[in-house]
């Protein structure tokens, strides 16, 4: 059998090896390689407990057999290998299932709570244990899209955007546990799939189907804005319909020319949007003009940003993530596309800790945990939906919540190992 | 006189014999003399002493008419007789005649003055004296009489029994005496009967002398002095040189042109084509070759080439065409002790046949690559972006799905199942947003194309259900409500073939506004592309098949008198006030405006079952149920541009997307089959369809597979509803 020279290394202190090259069979998989790593820890400490490891090689996660890898990825077999070990990331708990009425169209969670919001016209609280707190119930039509805004131990406020064209200000009191509508934001004519809170939590922006993006105050007020409402529309159904106060946009950004489907604040004063003319825009908010245009080939079904890795991720009506960088100018340059999904990919979401990993739903029923490594396979395939996923969620305390067209929402705890984020 | 009698002999024949006899007697009585002139062997001889006498007479100048007398022989036979003339000449008439030139008398041979002097009758024929006894009269004026006695036959017969000399006796004629032929006469018969000359002294052949010869002699031929104008420049001559060589200064002759030294020949196999097949050397066919000898045509061959017996016999029982061997391999001492080979005659008689029966023709193979055929088109990953997977399956009805509908903006689909409902999704999540239970199936559903208008026609049973789904933007769906209501009937109420009828109570809470009656079950409908007129197709074999109403005015209208035929599908034109009507067979395009028939489309199929107009209007697809998808171009022809065969089943339905060049058929055996169908702007560029991509996954049920087919208004996506039940999204 041939063998491979080998140089192994790790930035993990407490797995470092002597830095000297090994002959090892060069069809060795991963657990081979784990093993090797195992006996050199066990030589040098005597109390090393076994660790399964994963191994890169240039960066890209090994999947298959050493030799193959390399051959996959052009490296030559003649010279020492280094290959990089970390520890293997754990499989992800599965925790909670959460029974909805109907399909879940979005979920935003805090470290307490979890807010979902249903095809039922509701949106809902929960607790981290998966106990139904609190139902909001106001929308006349599908909740696309909910958000937090404010988190206080006292009261929050959240949003709630719906297909019925208005987005509601929701202030939600925690301890009489009552939820109140403060604000009915008007002014978009077609159904609002997706808001997004700036990290000042004062304003929020909006996409909807009337290809507008609007951005609105979120801050709470006592007065009424002042509506231009057309004088044919029914009273009787403007008085049904009135549920807060009526708040009106700061601004409308107006460019894409199809539906928009998923928004976000890639810094304080800029706005990334995704839409279904193929087209990723990014606008500065303060002038209201459009940066750059990012285009694929592919309706956009959802995007995330990293701030860790200041990339975009973006999931599309085909099979594939794909990685952008919002920086370049108008550029149509895929940094890197993840390909495993079979079918289109609704949602993405970058983890907040991890600058490598994200989380993606797709509607072939599959959560897939990916990491940037490693683009052909993901880490980990969580297939516990029976229906399309329509969205994930990825919390700070490394809480991982899909929920999908079954009515379901599932929670795993998955620990993005601190060791190697140190690192 | 010598000289005189000289130059006179060149001027006369050489067979005539002149005799000049100067008669110093005769020169006093000028008398004319007419002398016999017989057949002379000798008169030439005598003239030389006679001439020598009459010198002095010549002297005086004039030379004396002179008289030839000859030595006349009588009884010589007249025809052979040769009467020489004597001549005469005048000194008196020529007084200014030079002694030195021979005078000569033009008229010499044909004077009658020449007469036989014995007989004075002259040239009559004899038969006038014929019956007289006398035959003519003499020079004295008396008769010549006859012989005695004519000879009658029997004297004539003892005549040539007794006289020897018969044979050589003729009559004169002019006498009538017999005339005996001396010797010489018969001889010289004899020579003329050969055909020699007379004169036996001549020579015929005398040898020639080449006078002008092709040599170069050093005397002149004549000895005449050159002229002097051979010494001096002619004037002539330098008169024509100066014209030209002034015609040359003036350009007027051109020096003439030097001669072009190309080869007159030419390259016979210069336009070949070197790499031609049929090209020089290319044909050339060797001969075949012969089998080269072996050991066993040795004549001392090894021992295991020999024959034993028994394969010897076996040799000799087996056909000659069957052999391995056509000969018996034999041993022999020595090559002298070969006899001679007995085939050999034979061999080569085979082998000459070999070469004469060779063909000499090389057969062309014509080595055609199948794939050359297939027409070049490119490659569907070209072509990008067609649909190519499923992406979502939109479940809910129980029935299958026989219709599809979208609404302009994309959002939402509205379809209609046999299981009496309309149901309505959204396209992005493949939600049922909200389900409209109908009485009875629902044959065709329609979104109105209006942006500004949200309605759905619904083909149910016997009536059409304009609903207002309240879907998509809440002032658009109020704004079409307030339109419904805003209506006021007309004053005086119209004939009309269908009955209007405002939906109330749970219908309209449930968003049917409108329900238009029909008395006939409505096979399909659709929207004009404003989204005012709608037209509706009835299960009917009148004139009444085709109906076109007006929404706002609630007036409908039949546009024709006669039926052509069942109507399967209309379609209105989406740019210009066309409208489509398909029958069985043909397509029918009438001109709303002119209100006439504009084009008849001949589908050559048998059957129609659903079209489809391309958005720029001049381009027109057909599907029938004998699994022809037919691409009509109208500007080209009234026959179909393209026949695509490939589908398996017959095809349902034909749909046209509205931005991208794509077109989709499905069909009975449940594939959708999507083609890209580029139409340019070029008038003179045909049609490019590509078919790029199969798509599947309706099963199909109760023999029927995908019943309608339709695209995304924006999104290069399809859909397709199905006999199971579902709908679904390919993208």
């Amino acid at each position: 059998m041939a063998q491979l020279q080998a140089r192994f290394f790790t930035e993990n202190h407490k797995y470092v090896v002597d830095d000297v090259p090994f002959s090892i069979p060069a069809a060795s998989e991963i657990a081979d390689l784990s093993n090797i790593i195992n006996k050199l820890l066990q030589a040098k400490h005597e109390d090393h407990k076994y660790v399964e490891f994963d191994f890169l090689v240039k960066g890209q996660f090994l999947r298959m057999s050493l030799v193959k890898h390399m051959e996959a990825e052009n490296i030559s077999t003649e010279e020492v290998v280094e290959i990089e070990y970390v520890e293997k990331y754990t499989a992800p708990q599965p925790e909670e299932c959460m029974f909805h009425d109907d399909w879940i169209s979005s979920i935003e969670a805090t470290e307490e709570w979890i807010l979902t919001g249903s095809y039922d016209q509701t949106s809902r609280i929960w607790s981290l244990e998966g106990k139904s707190i609190m139902t909001i119930a106001g929308h006349t039509e599908v909740v696309k899209d909910v958000a937090w805004v404010k988190k206080d131990s006292l009261s929050c406020l959240l949003l709630s955007a719906s297909l019925d064209q208005t987005i509601l200000l929701w202030e939600w009191n925690v301890e009489r546990n009552k939820v109140k509508a403060l604000h009915c934001c008007r002014g978009h004519a077609g159904s609002v799939d997706s808001i997004a809170v700036d990290c000042t939590r004062t304003k929020f922006c909006s996409g909807s189907w009337d290809k507008m993006l609007k951005i609105w105050s979120a801050v709470p007020t006592d007065e009424e804005d002042e509506i231009e409402e057309a004088a044919n529309r029914p009273r009787k159904k403007q008085k049904i319909e009135q549920l807060g106060l009526t708040r009106t946009p700061i601004a409308t950004l107006s460019g894409h020319t199809e539906a928009i489907s998923s928004v976000l604040w890639s810094d304080a004063e800029e706005i990334c949007s995704a839409s279904w003319d193929h087209s990723i825009k990014i606008w500065d908010v303060e002038t209201g003009g459009l940066k750059s245009t990012l285009t694929g080939n592919k309706v956009f079904n959802s995007i995330s940003y990293s701030p860790l890795c200041r990339r975009l991720a973006s999931g599309s009506t085909d099979r594939h993530i794909r990685l952008w960088d919002p920086r370049t100018k108008d550029g149509s340059l895929v940094l890197l596309s993840l390909t495993s999904h079979t079918g289109w990919v609704t949602s993405v979401k970058w983890s907040p800790t991890h600058e490598q990993q994200l989380i993606s739903g797709s509607l072939d029923n599959v959560v897939k945990i990916w990491d940037t490594r490693s683009c052909k396979a993901p880490l980990y395939d969580l297939a516990a939906h029976e229906d399309k996923v329509l969205c994930v969620e990825w919390t700070e305390a490394g809480l991982l919540l899909s929920g999908g067209a079954d009515n379901k929402l599932y929670s795993y705890r998955y620990s993005a190992t601190t060791s190697d984020v140190g690192a | 006189m010598e000289r005189a009698g000289g130059s006179r002999r060149l001027s006369i024949p050489s067979t005539q014999v002149l005799e000049e006899q100067a008669q110093e007697s005769d020169d006093l009585t000028d008398s004319e003399e007419s002398l016999y002139s017989g057949l002379e062997d000798s008169g030439s001889d005598s003239s030389s002493e006679e001439e020598a006498e009459d010198q002095d007479s010549s002297d005086e100048g004039t030379l004396k008419g002179s008289s030839l007398s000859k030595k006349a022989q009588a009884g010589v036979a007249s025809q052979k007789k040769e009467r020489v003339r004597c001549q005469r000449l005048e000194a008196e008439s020529m007084p200014g005649a030079q002694q030195g030139l021979p005078r000569r008398d033009e008229y010499e041979e044909d004077s009658s003055d020449e007469e036989d002097v014995r007989n004075t009758v002259g040239n009559i024929p004899m038969e006038w004296y014929q019956d007289y006894p006398h035959v003519g009269y003499d020079l004295d004026g008396k008769r010549i009489y006859k012989p005695i006695r004519t000879k009658d036959e029997l004297d004539k017969f003892l005549d040539q029994m007794e006289n020897p000399d018969y044979w050589r006796t003729v009559q004169d004629k002019l006498t009538g005496v017999d005339v005996r032929l001396t010797d010489e006469q018969v001889e010289l018969v004899q020579r003329l009967q050969k055909g020699q000359f007379g004169d036996v002294h001549l020579n015929p052949y005398e040898p020639a002398v080449d006078f002008f010869s092709s040599q170069v002699m050093i005397h002149p031929v004549t000895n005449r002095p050159a002229d002097k104008r051979s010494f001096i420049p002619s004037l002539l001559e330098k008169e024509k040189v100066s014209k030209l060589v002034h015609a040359i200064k003036m350009g007027w002759i051109k020096p003439r042109r030097p001669k072009e030294d190309t080869p007159s020949y030419y390259d016979l196999w210069a336009q070949e084509d070197p790499n031609s097949i049929l090209g020089r050397h290319k044909m050339h066919v060797p001969a075949p070759k012969l089998r080269l000898p072996g050991h066993e045509e040795s004549y001392n061959p090894p021992p295991e080439y020999l024959l034993s017996e028994e394969e010897k016999l076996a040799w000799e029982q087996q056909e000659a065409a069957e052999r391995k061997l056509n000969f018996l391999p034999q041993q022999y001492r020595c090559l002298r002790a070969v006899p001679a080979y007995a085939r050999f005659i034979h061999e080569r008689f085979e082998r000459c046949l070999d070469l004469y029966l060779c063909p000499r023709q090389r057969k062309m193979r014509v080595n055609v690559d199948p794939e050359d055929l297939i027409p070049k088109l490119p490659k569907p990953r070209d072509l990008q972006p067609f649909p190519t997977t499923q992406a979502l399956v939109y479940r809910g009805h129980s029935g299958l799905v026989r219709c599809l509908s979208i609404s302009p903006s994309g959002q939402w689909l509205v379809s209609g199942s046999d299981d009496g409902t309309v149901r309505f999704w959204e396209v992005s999540s493949a939600r049922c947003m909200k389900t409209l239970p109908v009485e009875g199936v629902v044959k065709s559903v329609a979104w109105n194309p209006n942006p500004a208008v949200c309605l759905v026609a619904v083909a149910v049973e016997q009536s059409v259900l304009l609903v207002n789904p309240g879907l998509g933007d809440k002032l658009l769906y109020g704004a079409t409500d307030q339109l419904m209501e805003a209506y006021e009937p007309p004053e005086e109420e119209r004939l009309q073939p269908v009955t209007w009828a405002v939906a109330a109570g749970a219908e309209h809470s449930r968003g049917v506004r409108l329900i238009i009656r029909h008395g006939k079950p409505v096979k399909q409908v659709t929207w004009h592309p404003r989204g005012d007129y709608l037209a509706s197709v009835l299960a009917d074999d009148g004139h009444t098949q085709v109906l076109i109403h007006q929404a706002s005015k609630r007036w409908s209208q039949s546009p024709f008198r006669r039926s052509k035929g069942q109507v399967q599908c209309v379609l209105f034109h989406p740019l210009r006030p066309f409208f489509f009507v398909a029958t069985q067979r043909y397509v029918r395009l009438y001109n709303l405006l002119k209100q006439e028939l504009a084009k008849k489309l001949l589908t050559n199929c048998k059957w129609v079952s659903s079209m489809a107009v391309h958005p720029a209007g001049d381009n027109l697809i057909c599907g029938s149920y004998d699994s022809k998808l037919a691409w009509f171009d109208l500007d080209l022809s009234t026959k179909p541009y393209r026949v695509l065969r490939h589908h398996k089943k017959a095809l349902r339905s034909v749909a046209f997307h509205k931005h991208y060049p794509l077109c989709a058929s499905g069909s009975d055996d449940g594939s959708v089959i999507v083609c890209h169908g580029m139409v340019y702007n070029d008038l003179l560029q045909n049609p490019l369809i590509v078919p790029v991509k199969v798509l599947k996954g309706h099963a199909p049920a109760r023999d029927l597979g995908v019943l309608d087919v339709l695209f995304h208004p924006s999104q290069p996506w399809l859909f397709s509803s199905g006999a199971d039940a579902t709908i679904r999204l390919f993208a």
